[in-house]
């Protein structure tokens, strides 16, 4: 027998409930920050409820629920009908008996698992899709839900391009308290945060935890933030002071050892961003983009190619100032500043590569020198990475990929597209920023170890272009 | 300073370190620890080696500290049992009398005072100096080219860990210093032990020489300010004017001085100073001198301790609670079925002898046959606000052929399935056909995702009389 709970003390619990196909399960896993969920255009994806709580060193602070869709909606509602007639306060008892008689019946499986959260005290979150004019098939789902006697609320959700909110407006209004425009696949953290304020509203009992999970969340959301540019800024550290050492046999390393070991001094580089790029896809609960491919379409570009330098790099004229303002330049040739890609260079190093490759291009990015001669034992080594752009052009594609997956949906289940090239420089790092940048790229440039005020430093100036990008 | 209840080994260390590389746990397993031991937010570093103790068992493959450990500590007992033995050997050298000439004080000062303090300098200067000056100061340090010495050697123990066991250069230098004064400590109290011997079992006779023009007086001024520190304490440990009178000797030939060999029985009387500048200057200085580079070691290992990586994580999952938003338990998947167009046509009829519409009201089914040109003998809504009563009797009464319009975009429910069943069961009738409409916004055109659901549905009813229409 279920009895209806109405402990003031449990957290709030809140069922999203609906037609099938709706974007129920679309919205718990945004809110809930799970990938996890299976989402898909067949309808009865869902098919039993499952809970998803917001917990705090394993205290439950409030609980969302997935449920199936309603099936046979109007044989339910007609059962409750056939009943014995009793007064508006009875009712819940009455849909709790449903519950309880039809237990076996197979039927009734889906209405079964999303009513009984609600029986069970369950806040009531009604979704539609309000891309599609409404009808009054859903006025049955409406009257059982009211049965219920539940708080509730309703979700217009858009899936389709067109919009007929005003008139499910009209009808929602006269069964739910509250309606509310939340699109899952679109959805940002501040819309979560609304959604959440709309919730706390629907019982007087649950306005404290909620705001307290408001708090939380937000708290969890600074610290991901914070852990975000902690990786990339460590990631920024190891890679630019990274040396690639090999051993070699005779006097002088060989063209083959040369083109060997930078490309391993490569590989390690590129196998670092990666790294970097799932811990971070950790950090916010994105565990499956893997199975995405190409979640931004920059994985096609190359760390060390000719675009990934024109999108995230700087340009010819910002490089030279960069560089003359930070002193990294120096005596030093124009070489530097170019990444060392002048036709001399380029001709020792083989390979001369032309247009706008040389300016920005990616052939002599990093010194090869050959150590130890008078051990005995000689190392060929290259790096620490000497090209000015490299530290931008990673830390740009850093920030990039960073906050696609920090706004990301875990709704969606598709990849995102690459936005507008000048969208970068301009906005991840303006002049200003680069200058107090550069002070730390020389100094890991010189495989120097910087100071821990400059790291904090640099930290700053990343989490303020972070957040820049997150808003 | 650290108290002693911090106090940390070198293996608590190296295993701390071994036990990071392989394990370091995740946010909400590391917070429950650190809440089980309900100081989350106190003394880190006993957290971090409770942790450790915790978990120990991953390290699975053997300990790299008990080789490192092990080599460590026979090197130091040897060097240990090789300073004491030097001292107590050196002492005896200093101190053989023949009877012939006294022993010389001033040599034995030199071993017991100069050499202790030097060393103490040394060592000073290398605890406070960094890089490559600490490792020109560490050349003087006896335990280095111990080390080096031992390196060469073909050791079993030696070799397994040299790979594993990176130590930090200011860990392994302060290692090295505070070894540095617990053996040199030894090499005095051998010192000691020799004095108190010799004074015991011989009489000895002490005197001073030099070729230095020094007078009685100030060399007498020099031995008080060496005693100064036990004068008030000790006073008979502190020579008198009188005594370093009548010690003065010149080796001239074999002939001594007569007045000396007069005096021969006061000349023993030395050793109390001698004792006292041992013990203050090489044991007591030096003991303090070890306290300190205690403190020092056990500083920096706390230091180098905290700073492994992966500590500031471990320490962050202590004191951040563990917040949690995703379902606690898995869901099954649901499969997916392959539609394969078998009841499917791209054309309707020009007239249906029954039209019925599915959620539609019978306006919205004869404006949808108007614009498909449709005629028909009978039309009848289904589903949304009529009664089951109703909708069975409207499948019961129909024959042979029936249009069925859906709303393309509602994915079908049970409860239609059931209706469409009860058509089926309907002896009298040999075709279904049933159009999915887009909304009348878009001309009744539908989404190709939306038909293909439909699809799928009515594959699966196996049913040779339905079919979709396409068009
Ligand atoms: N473009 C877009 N698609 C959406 C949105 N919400 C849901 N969808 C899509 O709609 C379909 C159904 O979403 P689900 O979240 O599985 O819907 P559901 O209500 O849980 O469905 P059932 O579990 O089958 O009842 C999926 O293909 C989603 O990708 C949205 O806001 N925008
Ligand atoms: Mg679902």
């Amino acid at each position: 027998m279920i009895d209806i709970v109405n402990d003031k003390y449990s957290y709030p619990k809140f069922a999203v409930v609906g037609h099938p196909n709706k974007g129920k399960s679309s919205i718990v896993s945004s809110l809930a920050l799970d990938d996890s969920v299976q989402i898909g255009d067949t309808p009865g994806t869902t098919q039993v409820k499952r809970g998803f709580p917001l917990t705090v060193d394993s205290k439950v602070i409030y609980e969302l629920f997935d449920t199936p869709g309603f099936q046979r909606a109007r044989r339910i509602l007609s059962w409750l009908k056939e009943q014995e007639p009793v007064s508006a306060d009875k009712r819940p008892k009455v849909v709790a008996r449903f519950i309880d008689e039809h237990r076996e019946d197979k039927r009734y499986l889906d209405e079964i698992e999303l009513l009984e959260p609600i029986i069970n005290g369950a806040g009531i979150i009604y979704v539609v899709d309000a891309s599609k004019p409404y009808g009054p098939e859903y006025e049955v789902e409406m009257e059982i839900l009211r049965w219920t006697g539940q708080p509730s609320m309703a979700i217009l959700n858009l899936i389709g391009n067109e919009d007929y909110r005003d008139e499910w407006k009209m009808a929602l209004g006269q069964y739910f308290r509250l309606v509310r425009t939340f699109n899952p696949v679109k959805a940002i953290f501040s819309d979560h945060m609304g959604l959440l304020e709309s919730m706390a509203q629907l019982k007087e009992e649950w306005t404290v935890s909620i705001k307290v999970a408001i708090g939380i969340l937000n708290n969890l959301h600074q610290q991901k933030v914070e852990q975000s540019v902690h990786a990339i800024v460590s990631n920024i550290q190891s890679t630019l002071s990274y040396v690639y050492v090999q051993e070699i046999k005779a006097e002088k390393a060989t063209k083959e050892e040369q083109k060997s070991a930078k490309e391993k001094y490569r590989q390690e580089i590129m196998a670092q961003e990666k790294k970097m790029e799932k811990e971070i896809e950790f950090i916010w609960n994105h565990r499956s983009i893997g199975k995405v491919e190409n979640l931004v379409i920059f994985e096609d570009i190359g760390l060390f190619s000719k675009e990934s330098a024109s999108i995230f790099g700087l340009s010819e004229n910002e490089l030279i100032i960069t560089g003359a303002s930070a002193g990294a330049v120096g005596g030093l040739s124009i070489d530097a500043a170019f990444g060392g890609n002048t036709l001399f260079l380029a001709s020792i190093f083989g390979g001369i590569i032309g247009g706008v490759g040389a300016m920005v291009g990616f052939g002599n990015l990093y010194e090869v020198k050959i150590l130890g001669k008078n051990l005995g034992k000689r190392e060929l080594t290259v790096g620490p990475m000497k090209n000015l752009n490299f530290p931008y052009i990673l830390l740009g594609r850093s920030l990039y990929h960073a906050s696609i997956v920090a706004k990301r949906s875990h709704a969606l289940r598709e990849n995102i597209e690459l936005e507008d090239e000048e969208f970068f420089t301009e906005q991840i790092i303006d002049s200003d920023t680069r200058k107090k940048l550069e002070k730390l790229h020389v100094k890991l440039r010189k495989g120097d170890e910087p100071s821990s005020e400059m790291i904090e430093e640099y930290h700053k100036i990343v989490l303020q272009s972070f957040l820049r990008l997150l808003r | 300073m650290q108290t002693k209840t911090n106090k940390l080994s070198i293996t608590s260390y190296l295993n701390f370190a071994q036990l990071l590389e392989v394990y370091r746990g995740n946010h909400e397993e590391n917070r429950l620890f650190a809440l089980k031991y309900k100081s989350p937010d106190k003394k880190p570093i006993k957290m971090l080696l409770l942790w450790a103790k915790e978990y120990r068992f991953h390290l699975t493959q053997g300990l790299n500290s008990k080789a490192f450990v092990a080599y460590i500590g026979t090197t130091t007992q040897l060097l240990a049992f090789l300073f004491l033995l030097t001292g107590f050997l050196t002492g005896l050298g200093l101190l053989s009398y023949s009877g012939d000439a006294p022993v010389n004080i001033t040599y034995y000062l030199f071993f017991a005072m100069i050499v202790p303090l030097l060393s103490m300098l040394v060592s000073l200067f290398t605890m406070f100096s960094r890089g490559g000056v600490a490792e020109f100061f560490s050349l003087f340090l006896s335990l280095h080219w111990l080390d080096k010495l031992v390196s060469f050697l073909p050791l079993e123990s030696k070799k397994t860990f040299s790979k594993e066991v990176l130590l930090p250069d200011e860990l392994t230098k302060w290692m090295m210093i505070e070894r540095m004064q617990r053996i040199s400590l030894l090499f005095s109290i051998g010192l000691v032990m020799a004095l108190i011997f010799v004074v015991v079992v011989k009489d000895i006779a002490f005197g001073w020489s030099t070729t230095l023009d020094i007078s009685v007086n100030s060399f007498h001024s020099f031995i008080s300010t060496i005693a100064l520190f036990w004068k008030d304490i000790l006073p008979s440990a502190v020579p008198s004017l009188e005594l370093i009178e009548i010690s003065q000797y010149f080796r001239l030939g074999e002939r001594l001085d007569k007045e000396l060999v007069a005096n021969a029985n006061q000349l023993g009387a030395w050793w109390q100073f001698l004792a006292m500048a041992t013990v203050f200057y090489a044991i007591v200085l030096r003991f303090i001198f070890w306290i300190f580079s205690y403190y020092g070691y056990q500083k920096i290992l706390h230091k180098e301790l905290l700073s492994l990586d992966g500590v500031t994580t471990l320490l962050r999952e202590f004191s951040t609670p563990f917040v949690s938003t995703e379902a606690t338990q898995g869901e099954k998947h649901l499969e997916i079925v392959k539609e394969d167009n078998l009841q499917v046509q791209n054309f309707m009829r020009k007239s249906y002898p029954n039209i019925l519409g599915w959620n539609f009201s019978k306006d919205e089914i004869l404006l949808a046959n108007d614009s498909k040109e449709i005629t028909y003998s009978t039309v009848a809504s289904v589903g949304g606000s009529n009664t089951f009563l109703e909708d069975e009797n409207k499948a019961k009464s129909i024959s042979k052929t029936a249009l069925l319009y859906v709303k393309s975009w509602e994915p079908p429910t049970m409860d239609f399935v059931d209706f469409l069943e009860l058509l089926i069961e309907n002896k009298k009738v040999d075709t279904i056909h049933i159009y999915p409409l887009g909304t009348v916004g878009r001309y009744y055109e539908s989404d190709a995702k939306d038909i293909s659901i439909w699809k799928r549905k009515i594959q699966g009813l196996k049913s040779e009389k339905v079919w979709i229409i396409d068009d």
